[in-house]
């Protein structure tokens, strides 16, 4: 073994450099701060959005006060008279991003479970990529192919369908009532778009989920005699619960927020009916509708008026989902939790 | 040793931010007038080489000043966005010294612009309001073109042109009017009668507000009583047609004209030079004095001539329903906005000022706009706008010296 060769280093302690360096050497210190700095500046963020916004909408506050937003068969939204009603486009918001969620989750669901469970060793990661590279897709992108493409050969079609099946049921026949406009756009056409963008974020986090539970859960299944498929449905999904919820509150968040595809195929019509089958407006699409253009300073307010309850309602919404996880994550194992 | 690596790379970075500092200016930039070019033929079949001289077209000018020195920056409307990027492309030969910069955000954040003095001038086709000309101090409002809004359709299985009137426009958007067979639409169009289907008229309309739509709504508020009462006139308006449950909103002229191309048995409203590059069908409008017209220049002229004495001092004037015969009823100024007194850098302000005059003089940039579709100004309303001009003065001193 070579003998290690040793050098004498000289130091000079009173150099600028050394004493910069010895300041480094506590370097712990410095970083959490720095980190700490950075998770607290978030927070402070979300606040400082959240005074903007509230501020902004004041004058619209003082002069539609609850009114704004209250369920209402005839609500107008008139720049002009300046009587505005936003419960249309909380309405389209909720039904389109629940029925996006609706139609989703069996199926981001099922590809988890392939994924995870099924799936030749082979397909399972070109496959698993096939599915994330869905999300990579521009939102912009979903909604000229909506337009061109999916509403007319695929959407419109089903839309006369299902007014046909579902139309005269009672209470369901609601949802179905009228007819799809020709060119497609409606809330179904924003909700089956909807759809196909959040089912790469829950598949993805489902089936991590999934694949982190570890195989002595499936080789006990195994062993008291159940099937593959009574593995998967009694004792993984159950197990991977929390999880799963917390993918869904993934999913859930991207489609209340998701604005660009949704205002291009929903109709941007404000009408009467509860339909999913005829056009309507979301909270998102009127304000990047109107905003640039706003009629005057009451119009703005009113329009910032809307964001405020469209951030309310996505927090809201995320801190019941998180407390719903917290509950069943009680109950699960460590490594299913989200 | 560690410490001389790292003196090493700062003193490397420190030198290249110094040079580049250090870089010489820009040189004025020669102006070359024609340019000869080598081109090869094949003359039966052996290659020839013939020399071509390319002049540069319009006339370039020489100028004391460096190429490309001053930048002037506008924004706005989209109406005249098409005709605002060839003059700012042709102004570069007239006086290579000024680069011009248009972007289309819209007429909203054009006023907003040019109130908060972000940008030298802007292009808006809705009128500023009195709070707005408070807020800016000394705003003017100059038109600079016309152009037309037209109704455009897609019905299935009629091949010959529409005609239509203000009383079918208002009825068909506040959802009286609901299907394409309707006896008022009849009634204008005999021979096209057995073609109409008994179908459900889609009307898609702006969902984003727009000087389209202000200049559509104006027509409909100045020639038909009950829409004047009820949604009345406006960049963003709610559409009794929505209600009624056959409305349809696209963003952008874009968006209304990829609405009607897709949907069967529509109908919507974009500007003429859209409807001209995408060969969208419109219809004919009857104007106030009960005859048919079609939109082109000359019914354009026709609709200026007849409000001609119309303007405020403001210099802003509506021009739907006009009297004429020829006159196209859907029509409208759009306009330029310039701070009249308080521009801050007076030779940006006397190259604005400048190429205004040039736009509205200059007979190269009027046959450039109306080969997109608009139209310029009568000399009686081009005499008042060059004299506005002429009033534009910087630090004192007016800035037009020429």
């Amino acid at each position: 073994m070579q003998p290690i060769q040793m050098r004498a280093v000289s130091l000079n302690t009173s150099s600028l450099s050394y004493k910069i360096r010895k300041q480094l050497r506590y370097g712990d210190k410095p970083w959490s701060g720095l980190l700490i700095g950075m998770a607290g500046l978030v927070v402070l963020l979300m606040f400082a959005i959240g005074l903007l916004i509230w501020n902004g909408s004041a004058e619209a506050r003082l002069q539609a006060g609850l009114a704004f937003i209250l369920p209402t068969l005839d609500a107008s939204w008139n720049p002009i008279t300046e009587n505005y009603q936003a419960w249309p486009f909380i309405y389209g918001t909720l039904a389109t991003s629940i029925s996006a969620l609706a139609i989703a989750l069996p199926i981001s669901l099922g590809i988890a479970v392939f994924l995870s469970e099924l799936c030749p060793e082979w397909l399972r990661q070109p496959l698993g990529w096939m599915v994330e590279l869905l999300a990579a897709i521009p939102s912009v992108i979903y909604g000229l192919w909506g337009i061109y493409i999916f509403l007319p050969q695929i959407v419109a079609p089903l839309g006369s369908l299902m007014s046909e099946v579902f139309g005269s049921l009672p209470a369901l026949g609601l949802l179905f009532s009228g007819s799809i406009p020709e060119s497609g756009q409606s809330r179904l056409a924003a909700a089956l778009i909807l759809s196909i963008m959040i089912t790469p974020t829950i598949a993805a986090v489902t089936r991590d989920v999934l694949l982190a539970i570890s195989s002595s859960q499936r080789e006990a299944a195994f062993a008291l005699g159940s099937t593959q498929w009574e593995t998967i449905w009694q004792v993984l999904l159950p197990y991977g619960l929390s999880g799963i919820l917390g993918a869904v509150i993934l999913g859930l968040g991207r489609a209340l927020g998701e604005t660009m595809a949704v205002t291009m195929v929903i109709g941007n019509s404000i009408e009467g009916s509860a339909s999913l089958l005829r056009p309507g407006y979301t909270m998102s699409s009127v304000i990047a509708n109107e905003f640039a253009e706003a009629y005057n300073a009451m119009h703005t307010s009113a329009l910032i008026y809307v964001s405020v309850i469209l951030f309310i309602l996505s927090v809201l919404i995320n801190i019941l989902a998180r407390l719903m996880v917290w509950r069943v994550a009680r109950q699960t194992p460590q490594e299913a939790r989200a | 040793m560690h410490h001389s690596k790292t003196t090493v790379l700062a003193l490397v970075l420190l030198a290249s931010v110094l040079l580049a500092a250090c870089a010489p200016a820009a040189q004025p930039v020669e102006i070359i007038k024609t340019v000869q070019v080598e081109v090869t033929k094949m003359v039966q079949g052996t290659p020839q080489v013939e020399v071509q001289v390319i002049t540069a077209t319009p006339e370039m000018k020489p100028t004391d000043l460096p190429a490309g020195s001053v930048t002037i920056n506008g924004a706005g409307a989209t109406f005249p966005l098409p005709v605002y990027t060839e003059w700012n492309y042709a102004f570069q030969y007239v006086d290579p010294a000024v680069v011009i910069n248009y972007q289309g955000i819209g007429s909203g954040g054009g006023k907003k612009g040019i109130i908060d003095r972000t940008i030298d001038y802007a292009g808006s086709d809705s009128l500023l309001k009195d709070e707005e000309y408070e807020k800016g101090g000394d705003l003017q409002m100059l038109p600079i073109l016309a152009g037309a809004v037209v109704p455009i359709y897609n019905i299935e299985g009629v091949t010959k042109t529409l005609t239509l009137d203000a009383n079918t426009l208002a009825g068909i958007y506040s959802g009286a009017i609901k299907n394409w067979n309707d006896e008022a639409i009849q009634a204008l169009n005999p021979e096209l009668a057995a073609q109409l289907p008994d179908k459900a008229i889609t009307a898609v309309h702006r969902s984003d507000g727009s000087g389209t739509t202000e200049i559509f709504t104006k027509f409909l508020a100045a020639a038909n009583e009950a829409w004047k009462a009820a949604p009345g006139a406006g960049s963003a308006i709610e559409w009794p047609v929505d209600k009624a449950g056959n409305g349809i909103g696209g963003k952008g002229n874009q968006g209304v004209a990829v609405n009607v191309l897709n949907t069967k048995n529509s109908i919507g409203y974009v500007e003429l030079s859209y409807a001209l590059a995408n060969k969208i069908a419109f219809a004919q409008m009857v104007n106030a004095s009960g005859q048919p017209v079609k939109a082109d220049a000359d019914s354009l002229a026709s609709a200026i001539a007849d409000f001609s004495s119309a303007f405020t001092d403001k210099l802003t004037t509506d021009i739907v329903n006009g009297s004429g015969a020829g006159s196209w009823p859907i029509a409208g100024y759009t306009y330029i906005i310039l701070h009249m007194n308080s521009m801050e850098d007076c030779l940006k302000a006397q190259k604005v000022v400048e190429y205004l005059k040039w736009a509205l003089t200059d007979p190269a940039a009027a046959g450039r706009a109306a080969d997109l579709g608009y139209t310029v100004l009568p000399s009686a309303v081009q005499e008042k706008v060059l004299a506005k001009l002429a009033e534009v003065t910087c630090n004192g001193q007016p800035v037009l010296t020429k």
